[in-house]
């Protein structure tokens, strides 16, 4: 039997080798200084970043790698270390062979609908997945490299994970399995096809690398941070199916090296180090033996439903062409509502639909068909405030139905559901069930019973909207407009994201959502209700030094205690003045502009680049992981309308460029917090966007447009920085 | 995010004994440091093992132009005979310390002081020698087991119960070797005899009968030692507790435990957190009582309940130097007779408690098994009531203390293996786990670090350097006695130490949860460790002198010592030792103990004084035996 250790080197020298060739040949065709940058992201050649801390910027770069990692990842000798250095020398070499292939082109594999492969993943796909994480929504990626035993199987374990809330990358012949079983392949519902062959692993430990890096502030070079990091945080697993060859066992050192353990059914030559490389014959069986050495437990909710229910399903589209009907809320009246109510008027789990069930609903009716829903709640620590909390939640559950679109809110929503769902059964009462469920196992410590009322009959969801839900939204939009940083009484901290970004602290306002934009001060306060020594605690707003760049002592200590000493204070409404920190997750980057002393903001779906000459993607690696920049900060999208948005600075006159999605967006708000301080109308025609200056070299056009329209940024004092 | 941690140092150590030293000189009392000066140098025919005294027509003494004694004895055959009584003494100790333990299971009754705590141990011991259990009293069986393990001691026939134990291999080796042990007095006795004058001249035939003795110790008495402690007081399992100086407490009536059997220490624990106890620390203006262990006593009460170590061997008379210890109380073994005349320099009480150690300027409470809770709460009362004497001007408590995590029992190592298993395919309670990390490669191998310390080197030293360079190239330990208790000192019972370890070593610390040392116990724990490498052999299919398994002591100095070893060797593994084993003056007594015993049962001595050499040495030793296995 061939020792493991030599395995690893073999599989090493002949990644680097087959590295070597590529470089060689790429350089002949291009030179060395010829520029080698992968799309969007700010941590080119991440992998390599990492370990040899080259900044890759040229092929010539990547010729400086290649000499790192023989001098200096290559060892040979019989030591764990030497593998593990081995596994990151032939991760690293294969990262080269595939930066080659995006020097010839930037999408080799193809774009939208023709894209074959996934390649390299974006730093905002990476940044996606922060929340996700966080929640534990996506308790854990796989990697399968196949082909799975039949294409069957294959097509059960990708279901089977994704079914669990597993995130899956596919390498090698098990993604031609899943096209042949119809496996719909996306980042958006967590089935990734990275590419055919075991270099293309590197996508993935790239991704790991990124994601240390951006959540978890680990520094290039900092070899045992990053090696912490992913063995604590990050839940990943391999699994291999026979036969794997040497080549794959030195990719898989890497995998183990970070933490990751490796299950296989190839017994040649594969010796069994527990939780790290495991050997299971029963590859039908991977799943939950994969999740035990990985130390991934699944939440599971229990429901009586016939679809499956999971978050893989949240991204889901369902198209025209497949739907059994669409109940949308802005052509017919729709709603959906949860209301407080005394125990003795709630029935536990009863739930009753009023009007024809879905059977009923014809090729003529399926575009007219109506839906509502009310989930009535009750509980001794239930407050009306939290109504609105829970009603929120309603959108991402029902989307976790395989086979149901939902989007919108309260009268406006629009709910999908497919022929698919339909034929597995799926009928009213079962929408009840899934909110019963979620309902009490989410918020069992503040609701105590719950009923659900599902009416498909077109009069009494009129005369319920009208009479019930209308009233109760006019009255929460009342409540949620006295709800100032000014008329509470305490703040509340959010420390949800620790568990990826250990030093980072958000506090919650009324006024200033979390920066994932996830979490709002209210839901802040029902976590805290719901588990009082949890990631929510009460922040006082006792003793303010300085109400316009809002600066509390408690603020002060609370970040302190919670960064664990990392963070000594944090200021609410300056960019520059300690400014509030982020984890990595956040919906938006805003970064002072010099030119014209404003500040750009650029949201996470934004691909392309800025005045400022970076995308979102470079912007957002200025801070993240904990760490205070002055001049860079990350915030939800809800800030952008808030008057408290930068007020030590002179507040919302600042924005001067916005992408023209996110200004459509933000625009009521904006417009309406524009005019009452500035008293400026339509405040938002007057920030520019990227129809008209799109990178730095149009940022003359910016200052142009600024001084065209009289943008109140002008009449501002220089940044005082 | 990289994990800071920083172990004690042996200079840090050396500092606090030499603050604790102006302790003594303003007492006006030596301590060993003294006492090493005045005896160096030591007698050259001493220390190579050939002065005989073992007739009056003597002491002769073996030199070039003297080549034999009296009698006509050789250098061989009298480094031989000193050796085997060397052997011969040790295995009394461990094997009459056993006894005790034995006798107390045999008085042990339901509400009595010592009664049967772990019933699974005692009914698995009860189905192993054949006991009826079904419809029984559990003291009934209980008391049964006791009088067959009593009778392993002198029984007229047959071999020691435990060798069955063994893999069938080293049974078949022992048989065929003749060193299958008897009854453990009678190979004493038949040791002694050997040696007395006129007998034995054969130095093969005394080396043979050593490691006949130390079965009897290992197989048998050490192993009674264990079981039946486990019995009583419970089988230890993974826990917390603190170990060196720091941990005794200014605000506390500190009461320190030292020697090997826990029989006090067990009662000690239990009645100090009793109410009536408490209440009198406070009364006396303590903040409460604070228990610590020393030596051996501290390891068996550290697994067992959690109890803080002060420290090993060479640190009793420090412990006394603080000023802080209201009384000090012995069992037997390892106690310095300093500690008599030191407590009177000193507010500090001396409970002497059992008729093996008896000892000038201490209070002799003799224990019984009718009286252990008496005797107990005598000494927890005077300890108390003494706390207001005091002396402010002699009170220096060093600062230095490390987590530890102890208790690794068989038990408790299988209970953490357990905890990497996966139950889709592997099966529970097993080594397997810690086999498939040594064939892989991820950990090189496993080295025993046993043995006391020693001032004839650098006190600590060789044990904390051997260890740190043994963790750093993947090699785990497993540690018993004052090798333990440097371990703990220097933090390497302390998880968080797996930052020294190599990275296959590391990995598998946080994998499992452990750190890189793990502790086993007291020094008559090593029985547990001869049931580990059996274990680990019959999981794995091989034999024992196949392992790549050390065993290593760096600073020993008991009669025990040497007993140790013998059964160590026998049971075929190897160990390496930083002390001559006083045979020095005999070649072929040298070559018997390496190459002789090599070729009868596997395994043999490695010497080297140089602890940098000694662990380089078992580095390729531990390589070369991965080769042979072509892993």
């Amino acid at each position: 039997m061939r020792r493991l250790f030599d395995r690893v080197f073999c599989g090493n020298d002949e990644m680097y080798a087959k590295a070597e060739a590529a470089l060689a040949e790429a350089v002949a065709k291009y030179g060395a200084d010829h520029v080698m940058k992968m799309p969007d992201t700010a941590y080119n050649c991440a992998i390599i970043l990492q370990y040899t801390g080259i900044k890759v910027e040229t092929l010539g770069d990547l010729q400086k790698a290649m000499e790192a990692i023989k001098n200096d990842w290559m060892p040979r000798k019989q030591s764990t270390q030497a593998i593990f250095f081995s596994g990151f020398a032939t991760a690293m070499a294969a990262q080269v062979i595939e930066a080659c292939k995006y020097v010839e082109n930037p999408a080799p594999y193809g774009t939208g609908d023709d894209r074959q492969y996934w390649g390299h993943m974006t730093d905002a796909e990476v940044r996606e997945l922060g929340v996700p994480l966080v929640t534990e929504d996506i308790p854990g990626f796989v990697v399968l490299i196949g082909p799975a035993p039949s294409d069957e199987e294959a097509r059960d374990t990708i279901k089977g994970y994704q079914s669990r809330g597993i995130f899956v990358f596919l390498i090698g012949g098990i993604i031609d399995q899943a096209r042949r079983m119809n496996i719909t392949m996306d980042f958006k519902v967590r089935v990734v096809p990275v590419g055919p062959e075991i270099w293309h692993a590197a996508h993935i430990v790239d991704l790991v690398m990124r994601a240390a890096m951006i959540f978890g502030n680990v520094q290039p070079l900092d070899y045992w941070a990053m090696n912490t990091y992913t063995l604590e945080r990050i839940r990943a697993f391999i699994n291999a199916y026979k036969p794997v060859p040497d080549i794959v066992v030195g990719a898989g050192a890497c995998c183990i090296a970070l933490g990751f353990p490796v299950v296989t059914n190839d017994h040649e030559d594969v010796h069994v180090v527990p939780k790290s490389l495991v050997i299971y014959d029963n590859t039908q069986d991977w799943i939950d033996a994969s999740l035990e050495a990985r130390d991934i437990k699944i939440k599971v909710t229990t429901m009586d439903i016939p679809i499956a229910f999971n978050t893989a399903f949240e991204g889901e589209v369902i198209r025209a062409k497949q739907m059994k009907f669409d109940a949308y809320g802005a052509t017919q009246d729709c709603f959906e509502l949860v209301q407080m109510k005394d125990a003795s008027e709630i029935e536990d789990h009863k739930i009753t639909v009023i009007g024809p069930d879905f059977d009923t609903v014809t090729e003529e009716n399926k575009r007219s068909f109506q839906l509502a829903y009310i989930a009535e709640v009750c509980g001794k620590t239930m407050q009306s405030d939290f109504e609105s909390v829970f009603e929120r939640k309603f959108h991402s559950w029902i989307n976790c139905l395989e086979g149901v679109m939902h989007t919108g809110q309260r009268e406006q929503i629009r709910v999908r559901v497919s022929n698919a769902a339909f034929d597995a059964g799926l009928r009213a009462k079962h929408i009840g069930e899934v909110l019963y469920a979620k309902l009490k196992n989410e918020y069992d410590t503040v609701i105590d019973k719950v009923q659900v009322t599902v009416i498909t009959d077109p009069e009494t969801i009129t005369k319920l909207k009208n009479e019930v839900a209308m009233p109760a939204y006019h009255k929460r939009d009342a409540r949620l407009a006295t709800l100032t940083d000014e008329s509470v009484d305490v703040f509340y901290t959010c420390t949800m994201c620790q568990s990826f970004s250990p030093s980072h602290v958000c506090i919650v306002t009324p006024e200033r959502l979390g920066l994932c934009g996830a979490v709002s001060w209210l839901d802040a306060k029902a976590t805290n209700q719901l588990n009082p020594n949890g990631p929510c605690q009460i922040v006082s707003k006792e003793g303010c030094v300085d109400e316009t760049v809002g600066i509390w002592p408690d603020v002060n200590r609370a970040v302190n205690q919670y960064s664990q000493g990392h963070l000594e204070k944090v200021t609410l409404y300056s960019l520059f003045q300690d400014p509030m920190t982020s984890c990595g997750c956040f919906e938006c980057i805003c970064g002072m502009e010099p030119a014209s002393m404003g500040v750009v903001i650029v949201d996470r779906s934004y691909p392309g680049s800025t005045p400022l000459g970076m995308s979102f993607a470079e912007l957002a690696s200025m801070t993240g992981g904990g760490q205070q920049t002055p001049g860079f900060m990350g915030h939800g999208k809800q800030f952008i309308g808030s008057k408290k948005f930068m007020r030590a600075e002179g507040g919302l006159a600042r924005i001067v460029w916005m992408p023209s999605a996110l200004k459509a967006e933000v625009a009521d708000s904006l417009n309406a917090a524009a005019k009452d301080l500035y008293g400026i109308e339509n405040y938002v025609d007057m920030i520019c966007d990227e129809t008209i200056a799109g990178s730095a070299d149009d940022l003359d056009k910016m200052i142009e447009f600024l001084n065209e329209k009289n943008h109140p940024v002008l009449g501002l004092e220089p940044f005082d920085m | 995010m990289s994990e800071v941690f920083q172990t004690t140092t042996v200079e840090q150590m050396e500092a606090d004994t030499a603050r604790l030293y102006e302790n003594a000189v303003k007492v006006g009392m030596d301590v060993w440091q003294d006492r090493v000066k005045n005896q160096t140098p030591h007698c050259g025919f001493g220390e190579k093992g050939i002065c005989c005294r073992i007739c009056s027509m003597g002491p002769c003494r073996i030199s070039p132009k003297a080549p034999k004694g009296i009698c006509g004895a050789n250098a061989a055959t009298i480094a031989g005979r000193n050796y085997l009584r060397m052997a011969a003494g040790g295995a009394s100790a461990h094997s009459d310390h056993g006894r005790e333990c034995v006798w107390k299971m045999y008085d042990a009754t339901a509400d009595g002081y010592y009664h049967v705590t772990d019933e699974k141990k005692l009914y698995k011991l009860a189905a192993e020698w054949g006991v009826e259990t079904e419809g029984r009293d559990l003291y009934e069986v209980a008391h049964e087991v006791a009088e067959m393990g009593l009778n392993e001691y002198g029984k007229i026939n047959g071999f020691q119960k435990w060798t069955q134990r063994a893999t069938e291999e080293r049974q078949k080796v022992w048989n065929e070797q003749g060193i299958m042990p008897r009854a453990v007095d009678r190979e004493v006795v038949t040791a002694m005899h050997m040696t007395h004058m006129g007998c034995t001249a054969d130095a093969e035939a005394l080396v043979r009968q050593a490691l006949r003795t130390g079965l009897a110790d290992g197989w048998g008495g050490s192993m009674a030692g264990t079981e039946f402690t486990d019995i009583l007081y419970g089988t230890p399992m993974p826990k917390e507790t603190e170990g060196n100086l720091g941990v005794l407490d200014k605000e506390m009536v500190n009461i320190v435990c030292h020697g090997h059997d826990p029989a006090v220490s067990e009662m000690i624990v239990t009645f100090s957190e009793t109410k009536e106890m408490q209440d009198l620390a406070r009364a006396n203006g303590a903040k409460g009582i604070n228990i610590v262990g020393l030596c051996c006593t501290a390891n068996e009460i550290a697994m067992r309940h959690g109890v803080k170590m002060a420290g090993n061997f060479l640190q009793q008379e420090n412990v006394l130097l603080t000023g802080v210890v209201e009384a000090i109380c012995v069992d037997v073994q390892c106690i310095f007779p300093n500690i008599g005349p030191l407590s009177e320099c000193f507010h500090t009480k001396f409970y002497t408690t059992s008729p093996i150690a008896r000892i000038p300027y201490s209070t002799y409470l003799p224990l019984t098994s009718e009286n252990a809770g008496e005797v107990a709460k005598e000494i927890i009362t005077a300890a108390c009531n003494n706390f207001k004497n005091r002396d402010e001007s002699k009170i220096f408590i060093p600062d230095h203390k490390h987590k530890a995590s102890v208790g690794y029992s068989c038990e408790g190592i299988k209970g953490q293996l357990d905890t990497v298993t996966n139950s889709h395919f592997d099966v529970l309670d097993t080594y397997q786990p810690l086999i498939d990390c040594v064939t892989s490669g991820v950990l090189r191998g496993a080295v025993a670090m046993v043995g006391c310390n020693n001032p004839k080197v650098r006190p600590d030293w060789s044990h904390i350097e051997i260890m740190k360079k043994l963790i750093a190239n993947d090699v785990v330990i497993v540690a018993t006695g004052c090798a333990a208790q440097a371990a703990s000192k220097a933090g390497l019972l302390d998880k968080r130490s797996k930052v020294l370890c190599g990275e296959g070593l590391r990995r598998v610390c946080t994998l499992a949860d452990i750190p890189p040392v793990l502790h086993m116990g007291s020094c008559v724990d090593i029985s547990r460790m001869m049931l580990l490498v059996c274990g680990i052999a019959k999981d794995w299919g091989i034999e024992t002198t196949q392992l790549p398994v050390l065993g290593c002591a760096p600073e020993w100095m008991s009669e025990k010592a040497v007993s140790i070893a013998n059964y160590v060797v026998a049971t075929g593994i190897d160990v390496y030792l930083g002390i001559d084993p006083l045979v020095g003056g005999s070649d072929q007594m040298m070559d018997l103990i390496t190459n002789g015993t090599t070729e009868w049962v596997g395994a043999g001595y490695h010497i080297n004084t140089d602890p940098d050499q000694l662990v380089e040495d078992m580095l390729n030793a531990i390589e070369a035996k991965r080769d042979a296995l072509g892993i």
